[in-house]
C-alpha cells in the first residue's frame, strides 16, 4: 500500500489532566457509593468497564440493524447474532440457577409479546437510525465527545419520560390482553434453548448468504 | 492529481462512507479525497472498506475529536 502526503496537524490539547480528574470523582464516588450500598458501587464499575469495552470494540447495535439495508453488510449483524447465541446458553443457566437456588423467582423480564413488540420495534428502530445510535451507542459517544448525538441524547430522555409517563395508559390498552410466552414453559428447558439456537443459527446462515448478495462495499 | 475535500462533520454513520463512495466514482484515477469527520465510528468504516477495496487510506486525527481521511483513487 503507497503512503499518502503527510498532513499539517494542529497542536491538541493535552487531555491528561482532565481523565486524572474524572478518574479522581470516579474513584471517589465508588467510595461513596460501597459506604452506602456495595451493590450500587458494583453497578457503577460494571457501568464504567461496559462503557469502556463498548468504545474500544466499536459495538454499534443501531449500525448492526441498519447496515443491512443501507449498505448490505451484515457484519455486525452476525456479531449481534453470535453474541444471542452466547446468552441463549448462558442465561437460562443463571435463569435456572436463580429458579432452584435462589429465591424461587424466575429473572429477567418474561413480558407479554404482542403487536405491540413489533410496533415498538420499529419506532425505536427508525428513531434509531435518525439519531444515529441506540442507548448505549449514544451514551458511548456522548461520554467521547461527539457532539450531535448530544442532540440526540436530549431528544432520548424526552422520549423515554414520555414514554414512562403514557405507559400506563399503553399496558391497559394493549399489553395486558396479550399472551405471555415463556419458552422453557412449553418445550422444556433443553427444548427452548436449542430451538433458539437453531433459529438463530438459521438467521446467521441467512445473514451470511444476504451479505454476500447485496453488500455495497465489497 | 486533483484532491477533492467533503465536510462530513457532525454527519452520522453511514453517511461518510456513502458520501466519499459517490465522490470516488467521480473522480479520475490518481486523484486524492479527503474526508473531514468528526465520528470517531467512521474509522471502523473506512478501515473495513479500504481493506477489501485496497484503497491506499491514511487517517490523521487532526485536532481533539476530528479526523481527516485520505483515499486515493488507484483503479
Amino acid at each position: 500500500m503507497q503512503t499518502l502526503e503527510r498532513r499539517i496537524v494542529k497542536q491538541k490539547k493535552d487531555q491528561r489532566p482532565v481523565f486524572l480528574l474524572v478518574l479522581t470523582l470516579a474513584v471517589l464516588l465508588t467510595l461513596n457509593l460501597a459506604a452506602v450500598n456495595s451493590r450500587l458501587a458494583l453497578f457503577w464499575i460494571f457501568g464504567l468497564a461496559f462503557g469502556f469495552v463498548l468504545q474500544k470494540s466499536r459495538f454499534c447495535f443501531a449500525a448492526a440493524l441498519r447496515d443491512p439495508f443501507i449498505t448490505g453488510s451484515t457484519s455486525l449483524l452476525r456479531a449481534v447474532i453470535l453474541a444471542l447465541i452466547l446468552m441463549t446458553i448462558t442465561f437460562p443457566l443463571i435463569q435456572y440457577y436463580g429458579l432452584i437456588i435462589g429465591n424461587g423467582e424466575l429473572l429477567g423480564f418474561v413480558r407479554p409479546v404482542g403487536i405491540h413488540t413489533a410496533a415498538g420495534g420499529f419506532l425505536f428502530g427508525f428513531g434509531m437510525v435518525i439519531a444515529g445510535g441506540c442507548a448505549t451507542g449514544t451514551l458511548m459517544r456522548v461520554g467521547e465527545g461527539f457532539s450531535m448525538q448530544m442532540i440526540a441524547l436530549g431528544g432520548f430522555l424526552i422520549g423515554t419520560l414520555w414514554g414512562a409517563w403514557d405507559y400506563p395508559r399503553w399496558e391497559t390498552v394493549f399489553i395486558k390482553n396479550s399472551p405471555t410466552i415463556h419458552l422453557p414453559d412449553i418445550l422444556g428447558w433443553s427444548g427452548a434453548v436449542l430451538l433458539q439456537i437453531v433459529t438463530l443459527g438459521a438467521i446467521f446462515y441467512l445473514a451470511k448468504k444476504y451479505d454476500e448478495r447485496n453488500n455495497i462495499m465489497l | 492529481m486533483a484532491e477533492t475535500r467533503i465536510n462530513c462533520l457532525y454527519d452520522n454513520c453511514p453517511i461518510p462512507l456513502l458520501k466519499a463512495m459517490q465522490q470516488l466514482k467521480k473522480m479520475s484515477v490518481g486523484d486524492t479525497l479527503v474526508i473531514e469527520t468528526d465520528h470517531s465510528c467512521a474509522m471502523v468504516n473506512f478501515i473495513e472498506w479500504t481493506q477489501k477495496n485496497s484503497i491506499p487510506c491514511e487517517i490523521v486525527e487532526v485536532d481533539n475529536g476530528e479526523w481527516e481521511i485520505i483515499l486515493r483513487k488507484v483503479k
